[in-house]
């Protein structure tokens, strides 16, 4: 089986499991989360028909009516047709249109701030192994403290320090409510300055990771006989830096992306909270308070399939910078 | 720091927080009492102030660290047992049992933590929210980074000879895993023991500060999660909200630093080195001879430590143009330090500490960075030990060759660039369509050549061979041998030749150098070498290759 080939099979793997892992979490644990709903539709003013109920119990279970089996195909069923159910905490609305509503903003926020984090630490993880022996050995250390930091502690000591204090960026929220949301450049920069407190906060817990493991790859690549070679033909220290060693010790950085981005979606999580940032975190929060199940189970599934897909897209990319994996029968 | 004072400095540090948890709460008073001093700053009897309602900071912060490194320590040893399930039984195991718990641990890998542990947490009613079910669904979701390293040293265990020699004797299977494989991977399953412990206090922390944590504990996260209510911050009552994080960053740090330590254990690669020295410390003044391209003059080349090795003694050689020089010796007599020291490539620790290289009038010794780079490949190229390696593994053949062109011809078009790869490739014997090739592609020889085709790029005067064929069969290496000759026939360049076989030496080279301890013990000639060796060394080497004739000895007259 070729390597993309079996990258795709995992990823289709991972993505039941993480289905069925939504379908069995509800029935197992404890408590009834369809009445509830039902109580919470019933004070919002919605309808209390069986049919609700009954789309309720497809996602969450029937208490034993059906049997497994019949209900794992039924659950099915409404993934397929897009039916994540109605949210209770922003009724009338579907679970898919809060979804979409607020999906856009995680993505841009914690992709960026990912994309920026990683560069950042790749970047100068080379330069600290590179430079290994100078002042820039302690920036080791020094990221990882930040770290071990809890992201939303950091966060709120920049806002108590940089938003309250000295008043350089917005409290809270994702743009200015006074403008309305759209593709204008006010809106666009309004959400850019909104943005950059949270992003600052997610870079600067994340970056050390990526800058520790980068370093000590380079330190074990600079001992490699190509790059020994690469000086011996007289190349340009940074030509032997970038394209020998670095583009070599960069490998272990991309294969770990997957455990990096976890830590990455779970931060961002608890950063939005902070920020209330109009983001997917944020809402999955306010639908645990406000027991919104159905809300819960969608956010859920949603980040699990965005977190595997930039995995499989980083995955294929690796298959495109390290030739040997391709030509590879065992699975990594 | 070395990696002993980090190890000591984490262990203080963490040791003085273990402390402060577990013995505070017995001197400090009940962190639950309500006063009617709210918000009191630090000082006199609450040496860190009170919360909104007056509690004393101090005794809750005692009392919550203690909560988050129970937590920590339940979820650490749970998380470090499954891995230790998934990860090394598993691959000890093999077969189907390996690739069932490896792709399980990789699916739990990917599927991200915290938003599972909200939504199981969401799930399940408060008031059954307790610390061992928090610990537990941290640590089913925290286990599977640990499993993937586990697995991936078990197998590499797995094959050692001890291991094997232990289930061929027939011991059981739990005992060649407890006492075989498991005292190997000590050291990093204290390294994830540790991580893991870190990550539970922290994702603990997150969910308490979210209202989600155990409802029957009183942790780091539930101070933050009060004192943000309470608005801590907005009301600059600091010294309410900073003192837990801070705690869990000290606790965090000091544990990264106990896991820096361990990685420099088992990597002694990574340990810190002494900043770089000057490579060469000391010249004596250039002497060069007339007609020679390079003139080596009582070189020195000492391994600076703690018991300095002088690994080259007084070193004298020259070499004429279009000549080869033979360069004999057994491994570790310094034959490879001289010649990295010749081109400076020598790394620390070692240092020239005196004698001088002439390159066809050029004091190598004495030039400044910039020159020095200018000067390598383009009058003086390199074939190393090894070829295996000496290739970029990730690029093709075609972009290490063109660097070199890019680098020092920087004027030459790029279809020139292209045919003179071609060139070169075809002068050694390689399909120019190989080109496009990555080095894995190629076979032994072929990437042998091509570190020659790469070595010729620019037409050097001189070119080092380090046993350029000991890795190969011995077709090949006669191919490449008749390679060599032929070429520098046709384009009269020099050659230092280094190899641990003598006999093929001789037969190749001009003169002859023999190395031991550093030192050059016989130069002379090839045919003086071979009829009349002078030196002792230097007819025990002889007599140590059989002849074809099978009588052992033959080659000593």
């Amino acid at each position: 089986m070729g390597y993309h080939l079996r990258k795709v099979a995992f990823y289709l793997a991972a993505l039941w499991a993480a289905v069925t892992l939504n379908f069995v979490i509800p029935r197992l644990l404890p408590g009834n989360p369809v009445d509830i709903l039902m109580a919470k539709l019933q004070q919002r003013g919605g309808s209390v028909d069986p049919a609700a109920r009954q789309a309720y119990e497809t996602l969450l279970g029937t208490g034993g009516r059906e049997s497994f089996a019949q209900e794992y195909l039924a659950y099915l069923g409404s993934l397929l047709r897009g039916d994540l159910g109605v949210s209770v905490s922003a009724f009338p609305a579907k679970v898919s249109d809060v979804i979409g509503a607020s999906l856009p903003w995680t993505v841009v926020l914690v992709g960026l701030a990912t994309l920026i984090s990683f560069a950042l630490g790749i970047g100068l993880g080379a330069l600290v192994g590179w430079k290994r022996g100078t002042w820039l050995d302690s920036l080791v250390p020094a990221t990882t403290m930040l770290a071990a930091v809890p992201y939303f502690w950091l966060a709120l000591i920049l806002v108590a320090l940089l938003s309250s204090g000295l008043g350089w960026f917005p409290l809270n929220g994702g743009y200015d409510v006074v403008l309305d949301p759209g593709w204008s450049p006010e809106f666009l920069g309004s959400a850019l300055y909104h943005g950059i407190l949270p992003a600052l906060t997610i870079v600067v817990s994340s970056v050390g990771g990526w800058l520790l493991g980068m370093r000590n790859m380079m330190v074990s690549a600079m001992s490699e006989d190509y790059v020994l070679t690469a000086r011996a033909k007289g190349l340009t220290g940074s030509r032997v830096m970038i394209r020998y060693a670095a583009r070599n010790a960069v490998l272990p950085s991309v294969a770990g992306f997957a455990i990096s981005l976890g830590f990455v979606v779970s931060g961002s999580i608890v950063t939005e909270q902070v920020f209330s940032y109009p983001g997917i975190g944020s809402k999955l929060l306010q639908a645990v308070q406000n027991n919104d199940y159905a809300l819960m189970q969608g956010i859920f599934l949603v980040i699990t399939v965005a977190v595997l897909g930039a995995n499989l897209v980083v995955d294929l990319l690796y298959g495109l910078i390290d030739a040997r994996t391709r030509d590879r029968s065992t699975v990594s | 720091m070395t990696w002993s004072g980090k190890l000591g400095a984490g262990l203080g540090l963490a040791g003085l927080i273990v402390l402060f948890g577990l013995l505070g709460p017995l001197l400090t008073g009940d962190p639950a009492t309500i006063r009617d001093i709210g918000l009191t700053s630090p000082g006199g009897d609450h040496l860190l102030g009170t919360t909104i309602i007056g509690q004393d900071v101090l005794a809750q912060l005692t009392h919550a660290t203690r909560g988050s490194l129970w937590i920590g320590v339940l979820v650490g040893v749970m998380a470090t047992v499954l891995s230790g399930i998934f990860g090394i039984v598993g691959a000890y195991a093999g077969g189907v049992v390996d690739e069932a718990f490896s792709l399980f641990s990789n699916v739990m890998l990917v599927i991200p933590g915290l938003p599972l542990v909200i939504v199981i947490a969401g799930f399940v009613p408060a008031d059954q929210r307790g610390t061992w079910t928090i610990s537990l669904v941290l640590a089913i979701t925290g286990w599977a980074a640990a499993a993937r390293v586990l697995r991936a040293q078990t197998l590499s265990l797995r094959n050692r000879d001890y291991v094997a020699a232990a289930r061929v004797s027939g011991e059981k299977t739990w005992r060649v895993i407890c006492v075989e494989i498991l005292p190997n991977l000590l050291p990093i399953l204290a390294s994830q023991f540790v991580f893991a412990v870190v990550l539970a206090i922290l994702s603990e922390a997150g969910l308490s500060f979210l209202g989600l944590g155990a409802a029957d504990s009183s942790t780091l996260g539930t101070m933050l999660y009060y004192a943000q209510n309470g608005f801590a911050l907005q009301r600059d009552a600091w010294w309410w909200f900073v003192p837990p994080g801070l705690i869990i960053a000290l606790f965090g740090g000091a544990l990264s630093l106990i896991n820096f330590s361990i990685d420099e254990i088992i990597n002694p690669a990574l340990r810190e080195r002494p900043r770089r020295r000057r490579d060469v410390v000391a010249t004596t003044p250039a002497v060069a001879d007339e007609d020679a391209v390079l003139t080596v003059t009582n070189l020195n080349v000492v391994y600076q430590g703690a018991a300095p090795v002088h690994a080259v003694k007084d070193v004298s050689l020259t070499l004429r143009r279009g000549e080869i020089l033979g360069l004999a010796g057994e491994s570790g007599c310094g034959k490879t330090t001289l010649a990295y020291a010749i081109n400076r490539l020598h790394r620390p620790p070692a240092e020239v500490t005196s004698g001088s290289v002439v390159f066809d009038g050029v004091d190598v010794l004495a030039l400044g960075p910039e020159e020095l780079r200018a000067f390598r490949w383009v009058r003086l190229s390199m074939v190393f030990q090894g070829a295996m390696n000496s290739l970029n593994p990730v690029t093709p053949i075609r972009a290490q060759l063109q660097d070199v062109l890019r680098t020092h011809r920087p004027s030459m078009s790029t279809s020139d660039r292209e045919a003179r790869c071609v060139e070169v490739l075809r002068l050694v014997g390689v399909d120019p369509a190989r080109l496009g090739s990555y080095p894995h592609e190629l076979s032994g020889g072929m990437r042998q050549r091509v570190m020659i085709a790469m070595a010729l790029l620019l037409e050097p005067q001189v070119m080092i061979m380090d046993e350029p064929t000991t890795a190969l069969d011995v077709l090949v290496q006669r191919e490449i041998l008749n390679e060599i000759k032929r070429l520098r026939d046709e384009l009269r360049f020099a050659v230092v030749f280094i190899t641990h076989d003598l006999p093929l030496l001789l037969e190749l080279s001009d003169r002859i150098a023999v190395m031991r301890d550093g030192e050059v013990v016989e130069y002379a000639p090839a045919e003086e070498i071979y009829l009349r060796p002078q030196h002792p060394y230097t007819r025990q080497l002889l007599g140590s290759f059989p002849s074809l004739t099978g009588e052992r000895g033959a080659l000593i007259r």
